[in-house]
């Protein structure tokens, strides 16, 4: 008995789907598994996560354009109307999974500055006992306060001709 | 606090992630990670790198104004001044659990620290204790280090305990806080010295202790980077 090539090229044609879809959900998933608050995280997972983070773009990019290939070809092979939306929703998914990898959440999170601005010292409102982290470069002097710096984290500044990250 | 110059970039940070509760941050340049602690790139293209450090002090902003009248303070950004911590945070923070322990010598996970690695080794002083004692004369490794608190009784800076043409580490003392500006005075010169480690009167007045750079830090965070630090007043 001969086998149905078409229903042989549906089976891979799904397979390339699973495929994607796997190594594009690891890709997003992976690194916001490790690298996640109040976690230890192990110095070998940590690096892997950081380099998975570091490809996932292009990762889930190829991922998506070998989905959104193997929708064209199915759609040729498959007349399941119920079929062909599933592998639709599956490409879709792949696509998202393409967009997310490009999402830090992180970044979402937290704001830093790229822009500070900043006021005379006997112009601001800040309480005698507030604590400020304090830098002096040249004749220039900065103070950043602790209620703001735990908010924003990171401050890309720029003290006299100094590019400085301040950061708490 | 850091450069953000370094292999011939400029480059603008983010905070992209988190290692055992010290941040990550991603530069846009190349996309590498640096950890925020140590300022190494841990990950990425610059990997290896290191950003260079900004002495930088952790004081009561009352104390600041005073030393730098002409000085700025970073504005508050209106659209995220609601979400801003209140001004104890660090406090607030104690009560935080941490994700890594080490519990030797019976120090709690986030027991505040005064860092400082130097001569090839690290010490942590804790921070209470150092308030408390106003004036700490030790070593770190070989370096013979100066802990000093400010008239306000909260702001810190560390100095290395050393006086151009004195020679040895010299004797220093705590003055009652009954003249303004002065803290110290040192055996050696006869001088009176200011918070800034700079010397008022006596021989060397004119001169100025040289900094030495000093983290503020919780213990689990200064110990997870520093597997070799000793503590003053419990290991010695």
């Amino acid at each position: 008995m001969t086998p149905d090539p078409k229903r042989r090229t549906r089976r891979r044609l799904k397979l390339v789907w699973l495929l994607c879809l796997a190594a594009s959900f690891l890709a997003v998933a992976y690194p916001i598994y490790v690298i996640r608050p109040f976690r230890a995280q192990g110095p070998l997972e940590l690096a892997v996560a950081l380099v998975v983070t570091r490809f996932r773009p292009a990762i889930t990019v190829l991922c998506a354009g070998a989905a959104l290939a193997a929708l064209v070809w199915y759609w040729r092979v498959q007349k399941r109307i119920v079929w062909r939306l599933l592998a639709v929703l599956g490409t879709a998914c792949v696509a998202l999974l393409a967009v997310a990898a490009r999402v830090n959440i992180y970044e979402l999170m937290f704001h830093h500055l790229d822009h500070p601005e900043f006021a005379a010292a006997d112009k601001v409102k800040l309480d005698n006992d507030e604590k400020v982290i304090v830098v002096k470069i040249g004749d220039a002097a900065r103070a950043y306060p602790i209620r703001s710096m735990s908010y924003h984290h990171v401050v890309n500044d720029m003290v006299g001709q100094t590019a400085i990250v301040a950061t708490y | 606090m850091w450069t953000r110059d370094v292999a011939g970039l400029r480059l603008t940070f983010h905070l992209a992630g988190i290692n055992n509760q010290n941040f990550l941050m991603r530069d846009e340049e190349t996309g590498s990670y640096w950890q925020q602690i140590s300022g190494l790139a841990v990950s990425g293209p610059l990997k290896g790198q290191r950003l260079t450090l900004v002495e930088s002090d952790e004081l009561l902003f009352a104390t600041w104004k005073a030393e730098e009248p002409a000085g700025t303070v970073l504005k508050d950004v209106p659209a995220f001044a609601g979400d801003y911590a209140p001004k104890d945070w660090d406090v607030h923070m104690k009560r935080a659990r941490t994700v890594i322990n080490f519990p030797e010598h019976g120090m709690k996970g986030r027991d505040l620290i005064l860092g400082i690695q130097a001569a090839g080794a690290s010490r942590a002083f804790l921070y209470d204790q150092v308030v408390k004692d106003k004036l700490v004369k030790d070593r770190v490794g070989t370096e013979s280090v100066l802990l000093v608190v400010g008239a306000d009784g909260q702001s810190v800076r560390a100095f290395k305990n050393r006086i151009p043409g004195v020679a040895g580490a010299p004797d220093f003392y705590r003055l009652a806080a009954n003249k303004p500006g002065v803290l110290l005075m040192d055996a050696a010169t006869g001088g009176e010295w200011s918070f800034q480690g700079c010397a008022l009167s006596g021989s060397a007045k004119g001169t100025c202790l040289e900094r030495i750079p000093m983290l503020k830090d919780y213990w689990f965070d200064w110990r997870n980077y520093n597997p070799n630090t000793t503590i003053y007043g419990k290991t010695d």
